[in-house]
């Protein structure tokens, strides 16, 4: 009576199994590539208020000499195709690890599509980029220099060409990693950024002086209204989550708040269909920072399920007032402007995030949560090692 | 010796002293557990009464309109107030972002997914919907600070 | 501690982004599984959206929550691709059974691009005794074929005459008959009129033929106390026990809830607007809730759609894949598993494999 399960397949069966076949490879082919997300971590002290231990892949520990190598690598302007973009381009040290443009500017003057996040407490994300398209720091630094908006290389070959011929580099490759010139790849340049990414941290900032110093006067009145406000009224809390016993500010997720959604949303079905066709998914990041459909996907792009259109990654509040524009196109150039597309429930869109609606704020409440926001700069920022 | 024996003799009577308060206080206590007003099993029925009283009206408010702006009730979410577990207050309330009490989150359901307006907590509103949803909840194990 | 606790969650995270990329086009796409059993039927999908209970405040103003749920719903089977062949809307459009909120509920109906099918739920019904859903929407019962399965539309949301007129008022009717957990409801029944009509419509329908029943309320018993039941339910099971293969799917229950009863598979389907818990989380009195079903998560609050979602199904060979979407949490595929002889969740039936309970009340 019953016959086996692929007794009978049509052409067009076949076809969509092919489909399928082929995004679980594309699937399975990315989770490959994030093989660091493995690793386990080890967590350091941060030593500093507000901040929770940073944590550290077991096989990249954190050294002196490694993270002096990596600042050296992320200011190098020689790795990129015509020897004007280095990391320090767009995450400048000097402007809280921003660019402050709306979107960056890569080689020959180049935009993408999204606008540079600060690297400021970076080493604390689950997942890097605005889609979360890499789950850590060392993932996350090869993609920008073969990106053809930003650093342009060809290959990372051209990269560990220029390593290789300098003998500064080679030396310090050695005493880093104990391997010769011959044995120098991309992984060891990943590994040597971010273990200088995860010393670029801060907290110490007035919010953290009185919700975790006890100093009660490290805030102003309007800035503690500010935090009852963010803690309830204005919904900020649940994303923007502050623990118990530090904050970063973050929940690991991504949401749709339609900003910029509504630029792809009348042809969303065909973008879609076009993307169900195609076999460039889940889609790069070329393709992500060149192609403004795409980009707009946001989360959806990496993971393919619909819940995760529109939505990107909840950044980070730390140091919120140094680092505008904001939003991941650089859309709102103030923070009023956010507070302002918070206080109206996002852009209305059918896929906006359930948390996000109308706040019904008063203009004092919107000044005092701006207050709040500002009290979130730390007082010294990493500098650049010397 | 002598004042070891002296002393003694008065720890002995102290023990004396306390035995017998001890049985003058039992015997009163249970003499008044009898016949005392306050026991009186008819006031106990005034009391549960007035309890069920406030219970019924925490009920209505649970399943009405009253509390909301926006005509949302807390039984859609939490019929006969399950999943409301207030033997589980205080804990940590994730959308409140602290340790908080029972009636701090009635509270944040009344203005967020009911949109109205907080009750003050001695409201009687409030209690009447703490007396409903610990009623509904009852013999449940105290369990303060579960998730 | 600390350490293994966390890289124990990015495992978690880790495998629920593996399965996010091999779900990539399910969402999308149709699913292929090729054929199985005697199936006679051509392959096809349809969706469900179910219990989006509108609410009417005042003027034009409705609770938005509701309305967003149902937009999603709508909006996400709209990118389905292929195209489902036709929507199941399992009823409760309104919550009062308010003309204002009908008309509202077709207004956003009106954006689906494939047909509808509609089943009508007690919300919509207890007003006017259905009336203005007759005018406007559709039938109370029917039957229809498509590609060689036999669906039947049921109204299971029918009730006592004593009750229905021991009511003032057509409002005091429907506001006692809205209240899930009211000590004064009754309960459902397809009753006799309709069970008639069902022996008759299924006469001719050959007994190896696909049998797709639709209804509001569970063609089972689960819970009297919130009318997680159906009064001549095993009336109606009877009369569909000559057929191979039967799917029930009901609304009401606002779950992640499946069930089988000797031949017949029966699945809940999700609301739009807000989930139901289960009878098992009120302590005070038993319940019936099958043993199979592998629970839905708790709900966060703060995110209005956690909880909610639709579904759609891909009929394959006279055997159905119930696939939940489940919005702000993990999809499900539940189906019928034949060494098992009931529907399984593909992935967390095993209860090693069970999802993990959500821990933010």
């Amino acid at each position: 009576m019953k016959v086996s399960t692929f007794s009978r397949i049509d052409s067009k069966s076949l076809g969509y199994i092919f489909l399928i076949f082929v995004f679980y490879c594309i699937g399975c082919d990315s989770q490959k590539k994030k093989g660091t997300d493995l690793t386990e971590l080890t967590y350091i002290p941060s030593g500093i208020l507000g901040l929770p231990d940073i944590p550290v892949p077991k096989n990249n520990p954190q050294s002196n000499d490694k993270v002096s190598l990596g600042a050296k690598l992320y200011s190098d302007k020689r790795f990129s195709s015509d020897g004007t973009v280095s990391c320090a381009t767009c995450h400048k040290p000097e402007q809280a690890f921003v660019d402050k443009l709306k979107v960056s500017k890569g080689i020959k003057n180049l935009t993408g599509t999204r606008n540079a996040p600060t690297v400021l407490n970076a080493v604390y994300y689950k997942s890097q980029f605005w889609d979360g398209r890499r789950n850590d720091l060392e993932g996350q630094s090869k993609d920008p220099l073969l990106n053809p908006v930003e650093h342009g290389l060809s290959s990372h070959d051209d990269l560990i060409k220029v390593v290789k011929s300098d003998p500064e580099y080679t030396s310090r490759f050695k005493s880093v990693f104990g391997i010769d010139s011959d044995s120098i790849q991309i992984d060891h340049v990943a590994m040597a950024i971010a273990s200088f990414e995860r010393t670029i941290v801060s907290g110490n900032s007035p919010f953290d002086r009185y919700r975790f110093g006890k100093d009660e006067k490290a805030l102003s009145e309007s800035a503690i209204r500010g935090l009852n406000l963010y803690m309830g009224k204005a919904r900020c809390q649940d994303c923007h989550t502050i623990g118990e016993t530090y904050a970063i500010f973050i929940d690991d997720k991504f949401h749709n708040l339609g900003v910029g959604f509504k630029r792809i949303q009348p042809k969303l079905e065909e973008i879609l269909q076009k993307k169900a066709e195609s076999k460039n998914s889940p889609t790069s990041d070329e393709e992500i920072l060149t192609n403004l459909e795409s980009s707009e996907l946001g989360r959806f792009a990496v993971t393919g399920v619909s819940e995760d259109l529109g939505a990107f990654k909840t950044p980070t509040l730390r140091n919120i007032a140094l680092t505008s524009p904001y939003m991941h196109d650089g859309s709102l150039t103030t923070l009023e402007k956010v507070i302002d597309l918070y206080d109206r429930g996002g852009e209305t869109n059918p896929f906006l995030s359930s948390g996000i609606r109308p706040l019904g704020l008063s203009g004092q409440e919107k000044a005092d949560l701006l207050s709040f926001l500002k009290s979130l700069t730390s007082p010294v920022l990493p500098s650049m090692p010397k | 010796m002598d004042d070891r024996l002296t002393f003694k003799d008065r720890y002995r009577s102290r023990i004396l002293l306390g035995v017998f308060a001890s049985v003058f206080f039992f015997i009163f206590g249970t003499v008044s557990l009898l016949f005392a007003d306050d026991w009186d099993k008819s006031n106990e029925d005034k009391w549960n009464a007035a309890f069920m009283e406030t219970v019924a009206r925490g009920e209505k408010l649970f399943h009405g309109p009253e509390l909301g702006g926006n005509t949302v009730q807390c039984a859609m979410c939490h019929p006969n107030a399950t999943n409301t577990h207030p033997e589980t207050y205080p804990k940590f309330q994730k959308q409140i972002g602290k340790v908080s009490t029972l009636r701090e989150m009635i509270n944040w359901c009344i203005q967020n997914p009911l949109q109205g307006k907080p009750l003050a907590y001695d409201d009687p509103k409030m209690i009447a919907l703490e007396a409903y949803i610990m009623y509904e909840r009852r013999n449940s194990v105290l369990a303060p600070g579960k998730h | 501690m600390e350490e293994g606790k966390l890289s124990r969650k990015d495992f978690l995270r880790r495998t629920g982004g593996l399965l996010a990329a091999s779900i990539v086009p399910m969402s999308l796409v149709e699913i292929a599984c090729g054929g199985r059993g005697k199936g006679t039927h051509e392959k096809f999908t349809f969706a469900f959206i179910s219990d989006p209970h509108l609410t009417h405040i005042k003027g034009t103003n409705f609770v938005r929550n509701f309305d967003n749920g149902l937009n999603k719903a709508i909006e996400t089977v709209n990118l389905m691709f292929p195209r489902p062949d036709f929507v199941v809307f399992g009823g409760d459009l309104a919550q009062l059974g308010k003309r204002e909120e009908l008309d509202h509920g077709m207004e956003l109906l009106s954006k689906l691009k494939v047909p509808v099918k509609f089943v009508i739920g007690e919300h919509d019904y207890y007003l006017d005794m259905g009336n203005y859903w007759q005018d406007k929407i559709s039938k109370l019962n029917y039957s229809f074929d498509h590609k060689g399965v036999h669906f039947v539309v049921l109204n299971s949301i029918l009730t006592y005459d004593n009750w229905i007129k021991r009511w003032k008022t057509p409002e005091e009717r429907m506001n006692e008959m809205a209240r899930l957990d009211n000590p004064n409801g009754s309960p459902f029944m397809v009753g006799d009129d309709q069970i008639a009509w069902l022996k008759k419509d299924l006469e001719d329908i050959k007994s190896g033929t696909p049998l797709v029943v639709l209804s509001h309320s569970p063609l089972y018993k689960i819970y009297k106390p919130w009318n997680f039941w159906t009064d001549d339910a095993e009336q109606i099971q009877s009369v569909l026990s000559k057929f191979d293969n039967v799917t029930v799917f009901h609304g009401h229950v606002h779950q992640v809830l499946y069930n089988q009863i000797k031949n017949i598979s029966f699945y809940a389907l999700m609301s739009t607007a807000w989930p139901w818990p289960y009878p098992e989380s009120y302590t005070q009195s038993p319940h019936y809730i099958p043993k199979m079903t592998v629970f839905m998560n708790r709900q966060d609050p703060f995110h209005e759609r956690d909880g909610t979602g639709w579904a759609f199904v891909n009929m394959d060979n006279a055997r159905e894949e119930m696939h939940y979407k489940l919005w702000e949490n993990k999809d499900r595929i539940v189906k019928y598993d034949e060494s098992a002889g009931h529907p399984v969740d593909s992935t967390y039936q095993k209860p090693e494999t069970r999802i993990l309970p959500q821990t933010h009340y």
